[in-house]
């Protein structure tokens, strides 16, 4: 993906430029705001990252000039401040996502993955497979190999998530806010419990598992393991 | 209190108003009744000299001069001394008839009209030396040219003019005098009340964050203002008091983990390792990180909660649907732990306020009712609307919490001996108050008999 960031902390973002190449993206990088919404209105990027705090324009005034011009670029904003209100202000403003600092590199690559996917098709088809599993999202009906598999609502829409992110790595906080709209943060894992419960319905009987455990970050729906 | 900032207070400066303005009003009313009476006794004496001046006439009409002249004597000898009459008949040549004025006052004419005329001493035999001045008269001339005059002595008229100016004058000073001291009565007691709020208000502003204001008990303005004042300040003393603890806290237990952190890398460095060496201590590393990051975020997320500052996202909550999602999402974590976690929440709960801070605090609770029991314990989460308020609670059949620590488990960092082996930051009911305390809510431990029962009692 070809990624503007926005951010004027040069060690935040000589530490993201490599991150994020290393992960094969391609990143360009603007130290302020009015050179961010310059190179934002002339180039032509898949993504935006744009810090909220930044010298001469700030991050949501950027989102806001690029709305107006009818730019749609996806945009993830990066902020220190953590309110959810400051959440809710910022994708008021034409975010598309909003993580805190500090943040995980890679549920920043992980939501950055999701966004991309996201804007590619907004509605998505009625129908998923991934491998021999598939799903009719209308039906509310799941079947692997042939095999019919009975889920709760909750699982329906667990699993509708993960495959409309096939092959990307999910994070248990994007779980938590995507199926269950909680921006918290729970002590226990209830997230791994309620993943082991749909694995047990969709993998348990089947010789090749399609939900893998991305060690430290969260999980990812494929069919190569 | 001295004098001169009594002087300057608005009570004293009020009352001080109104006296002049009361004795202003009070001169100007008995200023307008004493001119009605002194036109009324002038009218007075005019109406009685006419009227006598009538009958002599009469008198000289009907009998004649002898007996005109009887009358006058008569008259005369009847007079008392208050209320003195003069009476001068003169013939048509000057001579005296009758009476006891020794002379015409100066070309006083005979027209039966009333005047004031200035009388000279010379004019009176034997008076007073006080007494002369403008008197009333009256004076005709009878049919023969003779002249007939009636005097009257302004002496009584004066003394009653006199008595009335003395009533006035005692009226005004008392009248004044007593707005002045119910003014500075008024004053010094709005200024000793005023007072003591000032003084609470300095030893604040000095530091002694937990002076009050004192209440009469009253219930009058006063008590009012420094209620709301009270209120004030134990919102300020709290806030800073949390301020405090959380700095106290911050450094104390936050300086471990970092000096944790710092260690490892530091001893990691001390020689050369090999690769899987400094990625054990990389990823261990970013563990404490995380950590330290989840307790920060719980700090800074009950300071917010406390500060009242995440109001904005206030709006109408379907409690029972949240309940259950959140409930649902911990159903196989129960299943998973061997214990059982069941669920009582009525249909069609709605509630007003911040969603994402009540499904942290909920959250919250159930985190500690799975981390605190012992396998195959049982845990109730309810949610009910009694009495006008909605009961929403947590309950288990742990060991629970005994009587004299549940209110010490409500603050930050807190973690009671037993709870050592489990991890936690021992920050969870500290969010669990702050939300409570947002939203006004009563939050209540309570022996479950066994176990522990943690209710939030929502207003509605």
């Amino acid at each position: 993906m070809h990624i503007l960031l926005i951010e004027d902390d040069q060690s935040a973002a000589a530490y993201l430029i490599k991150g994020l190449s290393e992960n094969r993206h391609q990143v360009d990088h603007a130290s302020d705001g009015d050179d961010g919404l310059h190179m934002a209105l002339t180039g032509e990027y898949d993504i935006l990252v744009v810090d909220r705090m930044l010298p001469k324009r700030d991050g949501l005034s950027i989102i806001r000039m690029l709305r107006a011009d009818n730019n749609n670029t996806p945009v993830l904003v990066l902020s220190a401040m953590g309110e959810v209100d400051d959440r809710v202000e910022g994708l008021r403003a034409g975010g598309d996502d909003y993580l805190v600092k500090p943040y995980a590199f890679a549920e920043l690559l992980a939501r950055l993955d999701a966004m991309a996917r996201r804007s590619a098709d907004i509605d998505g088809p009625s129908r998923l497979s991934v491998g021999d599993l598939e799903l009719d999202i209308f039906k509310h009906k799941v079947t692997r190999a042939g095999r019919v598999i009975r889920l709760q609502p909750r699982e329906l829409r667990l699993l509708e998530f993960f495959m409309r992110h096939t092959g990307q790595v999910v994070t248990r906080t994007m779980l938590l806010e995507q199926v269950w709209d909680f921006h918290f943060d729970p002590q226990t894992n209830v997230i791994d419990t309620q993943i082991s419960r749909l694995r047990s319905k969709i993998d348990r009987d089947f010789e090749h598992p399609l939900l893998h455990t991305v060690r430290g970050v969260g999980y990812r729906l494929d069919e190569s393991p | 209190m001295n004098l001169h900032r009594l002087r300057h207070t608005t009570a004293i400066r009020l009352a001080l108003r109104y006296a002049l303005f009361y004795a202003l009003l009070i001169t100007l009313g008995l200023g307008v009744l004493y001119w009605t009476i002194d036109h009324y006794v002038d009218a007075q004496m005019a109406a009685s000299l006419e009227s006598e001046l009538a009958r002599l006439n009469q008198i000289e009409h009907d009998t004649g001069r002898d007996a005109l002249i009887t009358s006058i004597n008569e008259e005369l000898q009847r007079n008392n001394s208050d209320n003195q009459r003069y009476y001068l008949l003169q013939s048509t040549d000057g001579a005296l008839l009758a009476g006891n004025l020794t002379g015409w006052p100066n070309n006083f004419a005979t027209n039966k009209i009333v005047r004031n005329v200035w009388v000279e001493d010379d004019l009176i035999p034997g008076r007073h030396a006080d007494e002369d001045g403008f008197w009333p008269m009256i004076a005709m001339q009878l049919d023969d040219g003779s002249r007939l005059l009636i005097g009257q002595s302004v002496q009584q008229a004066e003394d009653l003019q006199e008595f009335i100016l003395g009533t006035m004058a005692i009226i005004l000073a008392v009248s004044v005098g007593l707005a002045l001291t119910m003014g500075w009565l008024l004053g010094r007691t709005l200024l000793q009340r005023i007072d003591s709020i000032n003084a609470t208000a300095q030893s604040v502003t000095a530091g002694e964050l937990s002076g009050r204001v004192q209440l009469t008990g009253q219930g009058d303005e006063f008590d009012e203002l420094g209620g709301h004042l009270n209120t004030m300040l134990e919102r300020i003393e709290k806030l800073l008091t949390g301020m405090h603890q959380v700095t106290d806290n911050i450094a104390h237990d936050l300086r471990r983990p970092l000096a944790r952190m710092r260690n490892r890398i530091e001893v990691t460095l001390l020689e050369g390792r090999d690769a899987g060496e400094y990625m054990l201590a990389l990823e261990e590393t970013l563990q404490d990180c995380d950590e330290l990051i989840r307790t920060f975020n719980a700090l800074l997320e009950i300071a917010q909660a406390e500060a009242g500052s995440v109001r904005g996202e206030w709006k109408t909550i379907d409690l029972t649907t949240l309940l259950q999602d959140l409930g649902e999402l911990y159903l196989d974590q129960a299943e998973a732990q061997g214990k059982h976690l069941s669920l009582k929440i009525e249909a069609n709960l709605k509630f007003v306020g911040n969603r994402h801070l009540l499904a942290q605090a909920v959250g919250n609770l159930l985190d500690n009712a799975f981390k605190y029991t012992p396998d195959s314990a049982m845990i109730l989460l309810e949610a009910k609307p009694e009495a006008g308020k909605l009961w929403l609670s947590v309950s288990d059949n742990g060991p629970g919490i005994a009587g004299d620590q549940r209110e010490h488990v409500l603050e930050r960092f807190v973690r009671l001996e037993s709870e050592r082996s489990t991890t936690g930051n021992g920050l969870g009911l500290s969010l669990v108050r702050a939300a409570a305390e947002l939203h006004k809510a009563e939050l209540k431990l309570e022996d479950n008999q066994p176990g522990l029962r943690v209710s939030l009692i929502l207003p509605t």
